[in-house]
């Protein structure tokens, strides 16, 4: 989950009205925010990725203010048009990153904790809605540093400009492959001879999506005005971005104009409201509170929606920057929201319907009861295990082993098609504990095909220096004859075995059929794990013999 | 304080009350045990504080290699007055018979008792009987000593012992340590015939055994299964390898999201699902991401196994095929996140998750159901926070007080799921779905401040939680 660091003396400054920096942290919750941590007046937030107008402070702000019942209703962007500011994009960019979008805002005042607010935002757009830059990405810059109009097209790799927080020109190649963003991000554009890039009337490069900004246009505590660019690979998803981008700088206090986009797919962007029909039925239905539809459309305006009954319905009209809502059913959460999750009062409705295990956990439950019977202790391994414990300690066949891509955890990264070398390993864990140790595991095991065989199996150690094949014998046919009444036979077998001793060890069968193998596991593997006693043990498949 | 006696301690006891400060070897003679059994007697009665050990160290006289000859045949003066007592001899003719070192003593110390006189005449000195040689004190230590070994404080004649002990090798002085048993003034209290024979010492430790037993994690498992079926949930089981298709794409998960990603969805290597869902499912949940979405949907995507990530993806399909008008169902089991493992995240772990469909299904209903469960639990102090998952909407989550901790802890979540969801499957009811991670609620149980340790098997610890 993402997260926004936040001063609780800022925010209750942007909030602004007469509330409490108490009211603001006990209401922070309810607009679905989690407090992370606290320490004094500075606050970390986790919110949820579908609300990226939550990675600033003014975003919250906004939002807290419908929730205190301080400002309702839609913060209309108010964008300006003088005509004055214009990006042309050239149609070599379709291949690339056809789209380009952007905004001006101007006569703010732009603070440190301002900065860091914008900067954690593009940070945060940039993971989230931008999917790592790949599908959108956004540059901030000091429009008073640029000579409009800007052009949007490609050029070549050997082009040199002074990118951000650097004082000399570096090439396009040297960007992307010693500066940190470079080797980031340069993936994005693929190995295309020629990149993107936003350059000014005199040919000053502006920036190089969706890379690095260029030094000249650097925001800092002096700008006044900021020009906002996106470029995309889809339409859509630059105005989403920059629906945000827009409504924050609102918020902070600047006022928005058009920038003029022309050229290849690209227009002007318009960043309209929608309406959403909503049936106010929907809330009695999925709530199931009783609300008459003019509380529904207060609770609507709180999360700063507009809304207005027409009819037997309700109009909703939704922010451009509100593109997590789908439709009504987004609305219900908007209204509970309004409501408050704390008085909605839980109701507990008698069931209609008698609950059941399921016949593999029921008849799984029935041969652990037994194991326990026998004294065995019950231990729990991740089926997801390394290839070194599962196949070379115990000298297995690896021929069908079964991997995951880029584990971040070298001992998971094999899914076990036993379960005798878990129980090996823990065994080989806990040779100071005393003996004797009987251990016992049910639980899936995978095997190759198509698809993947999935299958629960039983498999028990012994572990003392007494044991031998005849007391994991008795065992074996103890555990399947107690309720369940099946008689098994083991039979010597011709299959080579390094795991157990040579002349001790048989496979399982019932009725002909084979099910596992037990027998005495073999010293050579003992060594392996670091296991000074006698070890013995068998491991047979419940699916197909108790279950299917 | 009830006093039970070994039979080894009685016959100690009894022995040492007729006759006290015994050696071991006294005890073992007395009462017929052997001497190892005699030792280990003497250390538990030592330990009840029954009896006493007395150590002390105390010096014998015996009879060295000299002394023993004396004894057979006199000292040497003795000898030499036997030699002349039939009349004067010559020092040659005595010195013949006298051989070494004996002639020297003999002629000293018979000269030293006045026994004979010696005159020097031209052909040398001889010797002869002064007075008759009575007894010496000396003689009669050598006697008295004889083959036997005498406490050094029994011997009366000090200046004889001293006389003999500046002679070489006539006594040996031997220390000997010696060890003495009594009783204390409680033992000897003690009336041994009162002891109920065969009665043991019941207030000892008893050795450890441990009780064979199901894993804790299990337990809580079954646990939070038993609450689910009350609450009338049947249980359904699905694998855990899964499609794409229904881990992500039937529950809204645009192909592009980051929990899609390779860093924290685990892939099988080299594996393609094929004929996962129905080509009208495969259409319509391409329509719904297309539509709500804007993205070209790629059933190459879809195909891609994983891990499971969640149960949702059983329920969802179970919904699929079913189509229920009416259900409480719930899945149970592993499922995968490709996480750093620590003390809060494993890669693997439990997730249960129960789905509504039918009449009474509100959110308010829901929120009951999991005040219920909770309280089956033995949680009482809850509160429901507003969240946000990708197929739920409205979603909601609990907070739960942990008395111990002292603060409000995250469980279940909680919400209806999305009509994106659930429309392109057919499914035309909002359906109530809730779950969370089960090893949360276990670490609360057990007071574990570390998750792994459900799967150390550390038998230290499964033997004894």
């Amino acid at each position: 989950m993402p997260v926004v660091e936040l001063n609780l003396n800022r925010i209750k400054k942007l909030v602004s009205g007469n509330v409490t920096k108490k009211k603001i942290i006990d209401v922070l919750p309810f607009l679905g925010l989690d407090i992370e941590s606290q320490d004094g007046d500075e606050i970390r937030i986790e919110y949820s990725p579908n609300r990226p107008d939550y990675s600033t402070d003014f975003g919250i702000a906004l939002g807290l203010q419908g929730l205190l019942a301080v400002k309702k209703g839609v913060q209309k962007v108010n964008i300006k048009k003088t005509g004055k500011y214009e990006i042309n994009v050239d149609s070599s960019v379709n291949k690339i990153r056809p789209f380009v979008t952007g905004i001006v805002a101007k006569n703010g005042t732009i603070d440190d904790q301002t900065i860091k607010q914008l900067m954690n935002m593009q940070e945060d757009l940039h993971f989230g809605i931008g999917r790592k830059r790949k599908k959108s990405s956004i540059g901030l810059h000091d429009l008073d540093k640029i000579l409009l109009p800007l052009t949007y097209t490609t050029t070549t790799r050997d082009k040199s400009f002074i990118p951000l927080n650097e004082t000399k020109e570096k090439s396009i190649s040297d960007i992307l492959s010693e500066t940190d963003v470079g080797q980031n991000y340069g993936w994005v554009l693929g190995d295309s001879k020629n990149v993107p890039i936003i350059i000014d009337s005199e040919g000053n490069t502006v920036s190089f999506p969706p890379i690095i900004n260029a030094a000249l246009t650097t925001v800092t505590t002096k700008t006044k005005n900021i020009l906002v660019e996106v470029t995309s690979i889809e339409k859509d998803a630059a105005e989403d971005m920059l629906s945000v981008v827009s409504s924050i700088l609102q918020m902070a206090g600047f006022q928005i104009f058009e920038l003029k986009i022309s050229g290849g797919k690209n227009s002007t962007p318009k960043l309209n409201e929608r309406n959403i029909i909503y049936d106010p039925k929907l809330t009695s239905e999925i709530l199931g509170i009783e609300m008459s539809p003019s509380n529904m459309v207060t609770c609507l305006k709180k999360c700063r929606l507009d809304a207005i009954i027409k009819g037997k319905k309700i109009t909703c009209v939704i922010p451009r920057y509100r593109f997590d809502i789908f439709g009504p059913m987004d609305l219900v959460e908007e209204i509970a929201l309004g409501y408050g999750i704390e008085n909605l009062e839980p109701k507990l409705s008698p069931s209609t319907t008698i609950g059941q295990k399921d016949n593999v956990t029921i008849k799984t439950s029935v041969i652990t009861k037994t194991a326990v019977g026998l004294g065995l202790l019950e231990v729990v391994n991740s089926s997801l295990t390394s290839k070194k414990n599962l196949y070379e300690l115990t000298k297995r066949d690896s021929s069908q082993m079964i991997s995951v891509l880029d584990s971040k955890s070298q001992e998971h990264t094999i899914l076990r098609d036993s379960l005798l070398s878990g129980l090996l390993e823990n065994l080989s864990k806990n040779i100071h504990e005393t003996y004797p140790q009987k251990l016992f595991e049910t639980g899936v095991i995978f095997t190759k095909g198509k698809p993947i065989g999935e299958s629960i199996n039983l498999a028990v150690v012994m572990a003392h220096k007494d044991t031998n094949f005849s007391e994991i014998k008795a065992i074996l046919q103890s555990i399947l004859r107690t309720q369940f009444k099946i008689e098994c036979k083991t039979k010597s077998s011709s299959e080579s075995q390094e795991l157990f001793v040579k002349g001790k060890y048989a496979d399982v069968y019932v009725n002909e059929k084979k099910i596992g193998k037990i027998g005495e596991i073999s010293n050579e593997i003992l060594d392996n794990f670091r296991i000074r006693t006698s070890v013995v043990g068998f491991e047979i498949n419940l699916s197909g013999l108790i279950f299917d | 304080m009830s006093q039970v006696l070994h039979d080894i301690e009685k016959k100690i006891i009894d022995s040492l009350q007729k006759k006290s400060d015994q050696t071991p070897e006294q005890l073992s003679e007395s009462t017929e045990l052997s001497i190892d059994q005699i030792r280990r007697g003497i250390e538990w009665l030592r330990l009840k504080e029954f009896a006493k050990v007395n150590e002390s160290s105390r010096v014998t006289i015996s009879l060295g290699k000299n002394g023993i000859d004396s004894f057979k045949n006199g000292l040497p003066e003795r000898k030499l007055m036997d030699l002349i007592k039939d009349g004067s001899k010559s020092f040659e003719q005595v010195r013949e018979t006298l051989s070494g070192a004996g002639f020297n003593a003999a002629i000293a110390n018979a000269k030293k008792n006045g026994w004979v006189k010696i005159e020097k005449t031209d052909s040398g000195s001889t010797i002869s009987t002064k007075e008759k040689p009575v007894e010496t004190p000396e003689e009669k230590l050598i006697s008295l000593i004889a083959d036997k070994s005498i406490p050094e404080e029994q011997i009366e004649n000090k200046l004889a012992l001293k006389f003999l002990l500046q002679r070489p090798d006539y006594v040996i002085q031997n220390t000997e340590k010696s060890k003495t048993i009594s009783l204390t003034e409680k033992a000897l209290q003690i009336d041994t015939s009162l002891s109920d024979a065969g009665a043991i010492d019941v207030e000892a430790d008893a050795a450890l055994v441990y009780a064979a037993r199901t894993h804790p994690l299990k337990d809580t498992i079954d646990e939070i299964r038993e609450i689910f079926v009350k609450l009338g949930f049947s249980e359904i089981q699905g694998t855990l390898t899964q499609s794409s298709f229904w881990n992500f794409d039937a529950l809204f998960t645009p192909q592009d999201h980051p929990a899609r990603e390779l860093q924290d969805t685990f892939y099988i290597e080299n594996q393609k699902s094929e004929k996962h869902a129905t080509p009208t499912q495969i259409k319509q949940v391409s329509k719904s991401h297309s539509q709500n979405w804007h993205y070209d949907w790629k059933l190459s995507e879809s195909q891609k196994m994983v891990l499971r990530t969640h149960t949702t993806c059983v329920t969802i399909k179970y919904l699929a095929e079913q189509k229920p008008d009416e259900a409480r169902i719930f899945s149970l089991g592993r499922v995968f996140r490709n996480e750093k493992v620590s003390y809060k995240h494993l890669v693997e772990f439990n997730q249960i998750e129960g789905i509504v469909i039918g009449n009474n299904t509100t959110l308010r209903d829901l929120m009951g159901i999991q005040k219920e469960f909770y309280k089956q639990l033995g949680l009482t102090k809850i509160k429901f926070w507003p969240t946000f998952f990708p197929y739920t909407e409205p979603s909601l989550q609990t907070m739960v007080y942990n008395e111990k901790l002292g603060k409000w802890i995250e469980l279940f979540g909680m919400g209806i799921f999305r009509p994106e969801v659930t429309k392109p499957l057919g499914i035309d009811k909002p359906v109530l779905a809730w779950g969370g991670g089960i090893e949360r609620i276990a670490m609360l149980k057990y007071e574990l401040n570390d998750v792994r340790e459900f799967y150390n098997n550390n038998l230290n610890w499964l033997r004894t939680v």
